[in-house]
């Protein structure tokens, strides 16, 4: 849908303590790598974290060039945010730069007004996906696997196929098809918004 | 002491993006150590919960997992067991590594090869968990060996290379092996974990039931330890021989990182050093742990715009590559030196700057030394800055200028403004 072809492309992760956004980070470095990308690094900013609390995190997924930089991404190719209101933080609002593409857990389309020009925006009902397929941890739902999904629909980086390869390795097998249900509603549910 | 029997496990080469730390733990379970002893503190923590679960999971058959009360019990704890003969393991950092002390100077004195990763983190007050080299450096005289990686692949490498110095019986002395927390803790990357019978080859067979040949606990062999020692007696002999054991070690760092290069393919320079885009470099940059991966990309981006840099990757502070420095001063006219952690109270720079300058300082026509401070407690160090670092060098041999804002002899980059 919308695929960016460059040496290092840069995603960032906005979420809340307790939302897997870290982990999510780290998934998706597995998925490039799996999907043949030729270096990844999954960064997430580590302060005194809490549940609720905002989160960042970063993955670079190189096709060919080694990635020899540990540095904050300041300039991302997308941005996934998994809690819409964080965009209410003037900090996080700021780092939606000219031409970036946002996937957002949204049910609704975004208010784009706020946004610089040729913002791209899709969207996708993670939570409600989560909460239909009982895809929940103690403290709400697990966002990181169908953000993913979505991730890899949008981007198309990566399939389904090489989801399923990572959350097995991660997750086992007995967990795998409840992880791939949430994967491939996200998956194929994601849209323009 | 149980014996491991080395056929009963075995893994293949494989790739897994991991955190820094499961490296570190990833390397211990290669080394087949024996005994591990531990306490956790941030950012080491995933260190020692990883290896407790190889463990627990029986990854690790016939390793002793020891829980201890406090880091003090841990260093005693790693001691004993290494004077019993074992070969063995443990992680700490920042205060953890404070409240070892006493034991770190135990563990050099008696001469056990012990490793022990270190997680680099700033040193409180103020609180502070994030990258910071004043830890380790703060035990620049205990007579360990410490180095710094600047990859996740290389905390891997580095722990297993650390074995084959430190057991080798012309050295046996403990080894720090330290990397910045949170930048190659918690960041994730692939690392190869190398073959099980790899590994085996390369490294030095586990001690067997006589331990090492200059120490032992053994009831059939009972002997004395830590004995009080008269000014007149062999004091001074012992720790001059610990002084040259630790120079001496150097060649077997060149070997061990001669040998891991031929068995595995991975080259991390002379061991000492590791030069990258010295080729008629005019001025060049020193540093040390994670920024030296990313200046190397700076040193890139830096010649593309035609300025003549390069730069050298510090891996051992201890032993300290006088040699190789003089070589490298010798070399270029202007030698940066970038540090991560701070040697208060000294106008010749952070404390890697200082033994830049040490080495130097008899040895006519050599560089100039500029000495730069930068991300201290965690502090970002982006790309752009350590780019504008190597155009400072560049500025600093063509006309002299040293910047304006230098503090007592020292460029510290990326402060923020204080009123």
């Amino acid at each position: 849908m919308e695929k960016v072809e460059k040496d290092i492309v840069e995603i960032t992760f906005h979420g809340r303590g307790g939302q897997t956004s870290v982990t999510g980070s780290q998934l998706l470095a597995e998925c490039a790598y799996e999907e043949g990308f030729k270096d990844t690094i999954a960064i997430p900013i580590i302060g005194a974290e809490r549940r609720g609390a905002p989160i960042l995190a970063f993955t670079k997924i190189s096709k060919n060039k080694p990635i020899r930089t540990y540095d904050s991404v300041k300039d991302p190719d997308y941005m996934l945010i998994f809690d819409i209101s964080l965009l209410d933080i003037p900090r996080v609002l700021a780092t939606i730069k000219e031409g970036v593409i946002v996937i957002a857990d949204s049910v609704a389309p975004l208010d784009k007004s706020k946004f610089p020009d040729n913002v791209k925006v899709f969207i996708v009902d993670a939570t409600g996906i989560c909460i239909k397929r009982s895809f929940m941890h103690s403290s709400g739902p697990i966002l990181n696997i169908p953000m993913l999904g979505a991730f890899g629909k949008v981007s198309g980086y990566y399939g389904l196929d090489v989801m399923e390869k990572v959350l097995k390795k991660n997750f086992g097998e007995n967990r795998l098809e409840k992880n791939m249900r949430v994967a491939r509603d996200a998956y194929e549910s994601v849209k323009e918004g | 002491m149980t014996k491991v029997e080395l056929t009963d496990f075995v893994q293949n080469k494989e790739t897994q993006i991991i955190k820094g730390n499961v490296a570190a733990a990833n390397a211990a379970k290669s080394a087949r150590v024996q005994v591990i002893s531990a306490y956790p503190i941030t950012p080491q923590t995933t260190v020692v919960e990883k290896l407790s679960e190889f463990v627990d999971g029986g990854y690790m058959p016939g390793t002793q997992y020891i829980k201890m009360e406090s880091e003090h019990s841990v260093m005693a704890a790693t001691i004993g067991a290494s004077m019993a003969g074992t070969r063995t393991f443990t992680a700490t950092c920042g205060q953890g590594l404070f409240y070892m002390y006493e034991m770190i100077h135990w563990a050099a004195g008696v001469r056990l090869p012990i490793v022990t990763a270190i997680v680099s983190r700033g040193t409180a007050p103020p609180w502070n968990i994030w990258a910071d080299f004043s830890d380790v450096i703060s035990c620049r005289d205990t007579g360990w060996m410490s180095s710094f990686c600047a990859t996740h692949q290389e905390i891997y490498d580095e722990i297993l290379m650390s074995y084959k110095v430190c057991e080798d019986y012309d050295v046996l002395l403990p080894k720090f092996v330290a990397y910045g927390g949170f930048i190659l803790s918690h960041t994730s990357k692939p690392v190869i974990i190398e073959d099980q019978d790899k590994v085996d080859s390369f490294l030095p067979d586990l001690p067997d039931e006589k331990g090492w040949p200059h120490i032992w606990v053994d009831p059939e062999r009972p002997i004395m330890h830590g004995n009080l020692i008269m000014p007149s007696g062999f004091y001074s002999e012992f720790r001059m021989k610990l002084h040259i054991a630790l120079l001496e070690a150097k060649e077997k760092i060149k070997n061990a990182t001669k040998e891991f290069e031929k068995v595995f393919g991975r080259s991390y320079g002379n061991g000492l050093i590791q030069e990258y885009n010295m080729d008629n470099a005019e001025v060049a940059m020193l540093t040390y742990g994670d920024l030296a991966l990313q200046m190397e990309e700076a040193v890139d981006q830096v010649r593309e715009e035609g300025y003549k840099v390069g730069m050298v990757k510090l891996r051992h502070f201890r032993p300290f590559p006088t040699e190789e420095i003089i070589k490298l001063g010798k070399k270029v006219k202007v030698l940066g030196v970038v540090d991560r952690g701070i040697a208060f109270g000294s106008q010749t720079g952070g404390p890697v700057s200082c033994e830049v300058k040490t080495a130097l300082h008899d040895i006519e026509g050599t560089a100039k030394v500029f000495p730069m401070m930068n991300g201290i407690g965690g502090r970002e160090v982006s790309l752009e800055q350590q780019k504008n670092q190597l155009k400072l060098l560049v500025k600093y041999n063509e006309t002299g200028e040293l910047p304006k804002d230098m503090i007592h002899g020292t460029y510290w980059d990326g402060l923020l403004e204080v009123k």
